[in-house]
């Protein structure tokens, strides 16, 4: 029964959100707020790029109508008051009414009040069940394991063997499942355009449920206090589109092809450098080296790091330069970073640089 | 205005005003509640103590049958020898209410011998305890081993600590009862204490009864 | 009725005849063997105001890193420290001792009491919360302070990721914790056993009224986060597995224990400036309270209810729909007693005759600031919506909105209110206003814009963020905002040290104020009221000025009681378990036989003084 019930409210929910009245009341409460929310902020949770942000949004702005009307009323009652019941120049000292109270008023002001907020706690439960549902089996879904970790984040697609970090590819109108959990500390997964956040607790697996409506990059970061370096935990979320040459598809055979071989002399040299010095105790280049086991301290997959437009959790832009910079010495690149200063020479670190960002 | 008149009247007349109308310490009652001031702050720390070991005893719930090898609370409860003990506990129960009515009848001498056997009763308890942990550790479930250990360690040390704090109070309250320091019509500091003992108690019986005897009847 | 019938002021008794065990000590002896209500609760106050202080200097330093985008003014585990103690500060230093001063003070008075019903047990309270506050803060002398936040989610906090810091933090908190508790049941003794005859409980000031539930909060809710703070201390002294994840432990059973008392905490850092605004707006509108046994009830509805809503705090931490339904529904339902308060407030001020002295100022500021955080307090009640502003700013802004724009306005206006009847003497108007404006300026300055960066998509507790995430424009109105709240707070402390020497004499009664504090001296004597007195109504000051028949009768010959005697064992016994902590840094430190020693040793110190206690004459 209860079930049931939750069920239908979050149908309503959703064709509520998806049609006429949400476009009813947006305008309304875009005029209350005066634009105070640029809608072109690169992370604006009220500009929902995905389904999950989008329930968020119109309930942020059924609230938001609510909670200015109920401002509106405290705030001009209490302005009146003080107009028109300050003591004025002249007044004698007499004693205003010294009235006690009136029940009519407190069960108005109790009444009232709890009317509304049992209406507004149905359309919240809805809500609650409409963000949790599973989705529905014969559809289309990329699942995808996450593992947080200090402080960067690993995707590995269930339906592949593809391991990436920190940019995390979907596609277009494909739902999308996230199987949630950390190697070591709570963190929270959280990119603001298309979903609401969600905690990655080690030694449970959280789903998170979405369905990305736009195609673009999105930018995230992660939303649970994480130790030293959590301001420089980001995500990167790229939704592709179904067809062209910039398709999901086309992204996935292109991760799923084994790491190009080296052609330059740099990138050999490099190659060697990451055989030889370390590197590959904790990275993996499929067809390379491969860690039999990953652990809480492992990096990222490199197999095509090259692909990848940022590195370091977003800490910096992908190129020859910060590659050599952030492998001689990752530390002053990001505080407390796990990634182990190798004290690479110059030149190791150029070459190993070279030969990473050729893996496209 | 008379009503008001009336009211002051009556309160002057039952002797809420005037000479030594208010408690100012814990060795003075005041009777407003109708319950003097040490009983009711034992009442409000009881309510207290609930919450804490309802927090210990939901986490040992929370973590059953979840640890991750170590032994399992089957193999290392010993009914019988805990059975003795809870009955030992279960006696100082009925000992304390011995030492409470005496007290109360102005039989200080009786009472406070009632108090020392109480409080042997409780140290007893603390001996089979301690035995208890010994033999455990022995068979090899420690603090770290799972979060059984963890869990029924630290559950049932709080619940010994607690015993053992109120074996010292007993013995505090059978001294002052015994210097004459508690007399008959202070019969309320023996009451406290009573009141802190079968709360121990009770603890124990949930504990002895969701804990040991809920495995053996699973 | 419009001229006063009688004056406060003429209301003399013959002189008391008081018997003590002990005569009293003077000067810093006194205050460190006092038992007396009235100084353990300035003590309090001004170790509340000073760790208030230190936790604004604490938020100025890293709103100076946070003023622009990839700043690197310091680093992140610095960073992480100084938010941890900022909020941890502010919380269980600044603005709960800043309480308690007020409960200490003020109880006995309101209730028409001589002093607390344990006051040496009351002493050893507020040394207990002394030594608290002296270990967590000793922090930043041995390895740094703790860096997990003030929520210390486990298993941050735990061996493998937390520093030296987190065992001064739970330790500290312990000994809080223990001062909380005892306090708690004192107070409720207090304030149910000890009120002056006639003093019905409907007719106990509605602050009284908000001192006693919160004591039930802190009673019923401290257990809980100790069980997980030694929880949490066992697996970092003794290698349990509680929070170990590798073993099994789960990290949610610190969040469920946490919270348990950390949402019931909220009120209670609440509900006494709600008290102090119940008390000053109906003064200075010269009427009575609107609907006060309404606002009496919906207080307690409050803390009755604040205990069922503690895991909307963990919306994101996927606990399942229907336990994330059931919460969204139970918070929601706090609304209703909150409107109630407001609208009542609202009412004591519709009609009345209302003048603005600064504690009307911060009473009045009160209502709107609180509202608006109360009503985004409502938006995080709705589990969808809180997806996106849990750990963003967005709740960064609500919880300043409440404690800053709340708790804090609240207790100034309680400081400016009660500063006559604590010192005698008047604190300056004009700089208490210049004090308010910029207060309210830098505060709605710094926390308005943070709505805007949660929904920005900003989290909190990051050390810095890049340019083009386009934050910069309100974090930098933000840190302007700080320094504008840094310069009213530095006019507020040099108005409170001039005015306790130079102020103007208060005399009893400065505010023309209706209940019984206002019937004793300022400051009041020693044993508070010369002769006890009968209460007739929930006004009896004022309706002894204004209603005729109501008058309070001093009695004829001077009235004879004991007084409590000056007592050391309560900074002893703190002392000994002050010991047992230091016993547990020390394992930190030197890992060893050490801990045993020492917790020995405090232990036997404990029961030895424990002994002198109850057998001390009082």
């Amino acid at each position: 029964m209860f079930r049931k019930t939750t069920k239908q409210l979050s149908d309503w929910l959703i064709a509520a959100t998806s049609s006429r009245s949400f476009a009813l009341l947006a305008p309304i409460a875009v005029a209350l707020l005066l634009g105070a929310c640029s809608s072109n902020h690169p992370r604006d949770t009220l500009n929902p790029a995905g389904d999950g942000a989008q329930i968020s949004a119109w309930f942020f702005w059924l609230y938001m109508i609510l909670d200015t009307v109920i401002f509106a009323i405290v705030v001009g009652a209490l302005t009146i008051a003080l107009l028109k019941f300050s003591k004025k120049k002249g007044d004698d000292d007499s004693l205003p009414p010294q009235n006690h109270g009136n029940m009519k008023l407190e069960v108005i002001w109790t009444v009232i009040p709890t009317l509304i907020l049992v209406v507004l706690g149905v359309i919240t439960i809805g809500g609650v069940f409409k963000l949790a549902e599973k989705p529905a089996e014969e559809q289309k879904v990329i699942e995808v394991d996450v593992t947080g970790k200090q402080w960067w984040w690993e995707f590995d697609y269930r339906d592949s063997k593809i391991s990436t970090a920190n940019e995390l590819h979907v596609e277009e109108g494909t739902q999308v499942a996230l199987h949630l959990t950390s190697a070591d500390v709570i963190h929270a997964f959280w990119v603001p355009r298309v979903s609401g956040k969600r905690d990655a607790t080690p030694g449970r697996s959280y789903p998170l449920y979405f369905k990305p409506f736009e195609k673009g990059e999105f930018v995230g970061q992660c939303a649970e206090l994480c130790g030293a370096s959590h301001a420089r935990m980001g995500i990167k979320m790229i939704v592709h589109p179904v067809k062209g040459a910039d398709s999901y598809d086309n992204w996935v055979k292109g991760q799923l092809a084994q790491a190009a071989a080296p052609t330059t002399a740099l990138q050999k040299a490099g190659k060697k450098v990451f055989e030889t010095k370390g590197c590959a105790s904790c990275h993996t280049i499929r067809g390379v080296k491969e860690l039999s086991q990953r652990s809480r301290t492992t990096g990222p997959d490199l197999t095509h790091v090259g692909s990848r437009t940022t590195i370091a959790a977003l800490a910096l832009t992908n190129n020859e330069e910060n590659l050599a910079k952030w492998v001689k010495n990752p530390q002053s690149v990001k505080e407390a970073a796990l990634m182990t200063n190798l004290n690479l020479s110059d030149a190791d670190a150029k070459a190993v640089a070279a030969y990473l960002f050729s893996l496209k | 205005m008379s009503a008001h008149a009336a009211e002051a009247a009556d309160l002057i007349d039952h002797g809420h005003a005037g000479d030594d109308g208010h408690g100012h310490d814990e060795l003075v009652e005041n009777n407003y509640m109708k319950v003097p001031n040490v009983k009711l702050a034992i009442w409000t720390f009881l309510g207290s103590e609930c919450m804490f070991f309802g927090s210990l005893i939901a986490t040992y719930f929370f973590y059953l049958d979840k640890s991750i090898g170590g032994l399992l609370p089957k193999e290392v409860f010993s009914i019988g020898i805990t059975s003795i003990s809870t009955f030992i506990l279960l006696t100082s129960s009925f000992t304390m209410a011995m030492a409470v009515d005496t007290a109360k009848s102005g039989l200080m001498s009786k009472s406070r011998n009632w108090l020392l056997i109480t409080a042997l009763c409780g140290a007893t308890f603390v001996g089979f305890q301690v035995y208890e942990f010994w033999h455990f550790v022995h068979l090899g479930l420690t603090l770290q081993t799972s979060l059984f250990g963890s869990t029924f360690y630290v559950m049932t040390g709080f619940h010994g600590a607690h015993v053992s704090v109120g074996v010292i109070w007993l013995l505090m309250v059978a001294k002052l009862v015994h210097s004459g320091k508690i007399p008959a019509e202070r019969a309320v500091f023996v009451e406290s204490a009573g009141l802190y003992w079968h709360f121990v108690d009770i603890v124990w019986i949930v504990i002895f009864t969701f804990v040991y005897l809920l495995e053996f009847a699973k | 009725m419009s001229a006063k019938l009688h004056d406060i002021e003429a209301l003399q008794a013959p002189e008391p005849h008081m018997h003590y065990e002990r005569p009293g000590k003077t000067g810093l002896m006194d205050w460190l063997t006092t038992v007396d209500h009235k100084k353990v609760g300035v003590v309090y106050w001004a170790a509340g105001a000073f760790f208030l202080l230190v936790g604004g200097l604490e938020a100025l330093l890293f709103r100076i890193q946070l003023a622009v985008p990839d700043n690197d003014f310091m680093g992140g585990e610095t960073f992480n420290g100084l938010v941890t103690m900022h909020a941890t500060t502010m919380v269980f230093l600044a603005i709960m001792p800043m309480t308690a001063g007020f409960a200490n003070f003020l109880v006995p008075l309101l209730i028409g009491a001589r002093d607390v019903a344990f006051p040496r047990l009351n002493a050893w309270s507020l040394w207990t919360f002394l030594g608290g506050a002296l270990v967590i803060n000793a922090s930043f002398l041995f390895g740094g302070p703790p860096a997990a936040g003030w929520t210390g989610y486990a298993p941050l906090t735990g061996p493998e990721f937390g520093g030296t810091g987190i065992d001064f933090w739970w330790s500290g908190l312990a000994l809080l914790s223990a001062s909380s508790m005892a306090a708690s049941i004192n107070f409720i003794v207090t304030i149910l056993n000890m009120r002056a005859p006639g003093m019905t409980l409907l007719r106990v000031p509605v602050l009284g009224w908000m001192m006693l539930v919160i004591q039930f909060l802190l009673a019923l809710s401290f257990p809980p986060v100790t069980v997980g703070l030694i929880l949490l201390g066992f697996d970092r002294m003794f290698g349990t597995t509680f929070y170990n994840v590798s073993m099994g432990g789960d990290p949610q059973l610190w969040q469920h224990l946490f919270w348990l008392f950390g949402h019931p905490e909220v009120y209670v850092l609440i509900l006494p400036a709600m008290g102090i605004v119940s008390e000053i707006l109906p003064v200075f509108a010269r009427r009575p309270l609107f609907g006060q046994t309404a606002v009496i009830f919906s207080g307690i509805f409050i803390g009755f209810v604040g205990f069922g809503v503690w895991a909307h705090h963990m919306f994101t931490a996927g606990m399942g729909p229907v336990a994330d339904a059931a919460f969204a529904a139970t918070t929601a339902i706090i609304a209703i007693p909150t409107g109630v308060k407001i609208f009542n407030w609202l009412g004591t001020l519709w009609g009345g005759k209302m003048t603005y002295p600064t504690p009307m100022l911060f009473a009045i500021a009160f209502i709107p600031i609180f509202t608006l955080g109360g009503l985004s307090g409502l938006m995080h009640a709705a589990a969808p919506l809180d997806l996106q502003q849990h750990d963003s700013y967005f709740v960064v802004a609500h919880f300043h909105y409440v404690l800053v724009g709340g708790a804090l306005l609240g207790l100034f206006a309680g400081t400016y209110f009660y500063f006559p009847k604590v010192t005698g003497r008047m604190m300056s108007d004009g700089l208490g206003k210049a004090h308010f404006w910029l207060f309210l300026i830098g505060m709605n300055i710094t926390f308005f814009p943070q709505h805007m960066l949660g929904n920005e998509g900003m989290p909190r507790r990051i050390y810095t963020y890049p340019a083009d995430a386009q934050w910069d424009l309100y974090n930098m109105l933000g840190t302007i905002g700080v320094i504008i709240m840094t310069v009213a707070m530095l006019i507020f402390v040099y108005n409170v040290i001039v005015s306790v020497k130079k102020g103007a004499i208060a005399g009893r009664d400065p505010w023309d104020a209706a209940t019984l504090e206002w019937l004793t001296e300022s400051p009041p004597k020693v044993q508070n009221f010369d002769f006890t007195p009968i209460v007739l109504s929930e006004r009896p000051v004022w309706d002894h000025k204004y209603t005729e028949g109501m008058e309070i009768i001093a009695p004829e010959k001077g009235e004879s009681f004991h007084m409590p005697s000056y007592s050391w064992k309560p900074m002893i016994s703190s002392g000994f378990v002050l010991m047992l902590i230091i016993g547990i840094l020390l394992n930190t430190f030197m890992p060893g036989n050490w801990l045993w020693i020492v917790a020995a040793l405090a232990a036997v110190g404990v029961v030895g003084s424990v002994w002198a206690w109850v057998s001390e004459p009082v």
